[in-house]
């Protein structure tokens, strides 16, 4: 099962959402779309707008593999141990304020953290690659620690 | 120490609660946006989704005036979206400290919310060196979620 995710954003993300239904129909697999705010209703993919915490999770776990934008729905399927493939949003689609989804897309791409799709017609042949990893989450302390120093001087004697 | 948790409902939220480690011992609650996924928070406030409505805008500073009146939180640390402008806005009105942290997601490009709260926070973090540069004196770079 492929699981598709779009998360809170105000905006739709058709463009994703479009080309994943029309797959959804062709490809031999099952593929469940959360959809958010995006107007496109799927007819191929199972769907729904949004569910709770443990739902988005459970549906990570049990995907073959996650497809959603570069957000923080990677940690999502990344927790689960599920391999995530990102399409980043863009200004020009009006699919989002800015084209910092690319910026950190390319980024995350470059240290090696996850599958990027800049053009949804690259979609099908990325998804049928057997070799799809799911790349193991290692949390920085260093923002931990020092968040936990600044509360200390924020406390009353 | 009291500390009140502001932020939006998604991906911003999910920031929040990678740092939870850092307010054990805290009595912490959440101020975020109503929706399937918060409704399953603990301790928390939700607002309507303010976006870019100039009226839900207001409504979201009386309803964070009121919050914040009642639950006298010494601290408010967020890690975004707009939901933080009411509430660093009143916090230095009624001398609650701050902490801001820029969304992960941001290598070069500031968070509209990031510019209009950076002049009114005690402590503005950020979670990439080189977004440093966009900011003032103020910002820090401490490391990142991940």
């Amino acid at each position: 099962m492929i699981f598709v995710t779009v998360g809170m954003h105000t905006k739709g993300f058709d463009r994703l959402l479009k080309k994943m239904d029309e797959l959804a129909g062709t490809v031999g697999e099952e593929v469940v779309m959360q959809i958010g705010h995006t107007s496109f209703r799927p007819t191929n993919a199972k769907w729904f707008d949004f569910t709770t915490e443990a739902g988005i999770k459970e549906w990570c776990k049990k995907a073959r593999v996650v497809v959603t934008q570069p957000a923080m729905s990677i940690l999502d399927a990344q927790e689960q141990g599920t391999p995530v493939i990102v399409v980043p949003r863009l200004k020009r689609y009006d699919e989002v304020i800015d084209d910092h989804q690319l910026d950190f897309a390319r980024e995350l791409e470059k240290e090696g953290k996850v599958t990027v799709v800049y053009d949804v017609d690259r979609l099908e042949e990325v998804l049928q690659k057997s070799d799809l990893k799911a790349q193991e989450l290692v949390k920085d302390g260093r923002l931990v620690n020092a968040l936990k120093k600044y509360i200390a001087q924020f406390e009353p004697d | 120490m009291k500390i009140c948790l502001v932020c939006s409902h998604g991906g911003h939220l999910t920031e929040l609660l990678c740092l939870k480690e850092a307010f054990e011992g805290h009595e912490t609650f959440f101020v975020t946006y109503d929706s399937t996924r918060t409704r399953g928070l603990e301790r928390r406030y939700l607002l309507q989704n303010i976006g870019t409505n100039p009226l839900v805008m207001a409504q979201a500073f009386l309803s964070m005036l009121r919050i914040l009146l009642k639950e006298k939180p010494k601290l408010i640390v967020s890690t975004g979206s707009e939901i933080a402008i009411p509430a660093f806005y009143l916090a230095k009105i009624l001398r609650i400290k701050t902490i801001f942290i820029e969304s992960w997601t941001r290598l070069d490009r500031p968070t509209g919310t990031g510019k209009i709260v950076y002049p009114v926070s005690d402590v503005f973090l950020v979670q990439w060196e080189r977004l440093l540069s966009k900011y003032g004196k103020k910002a820090r770079y401490e490391g990142a979620i991940l």
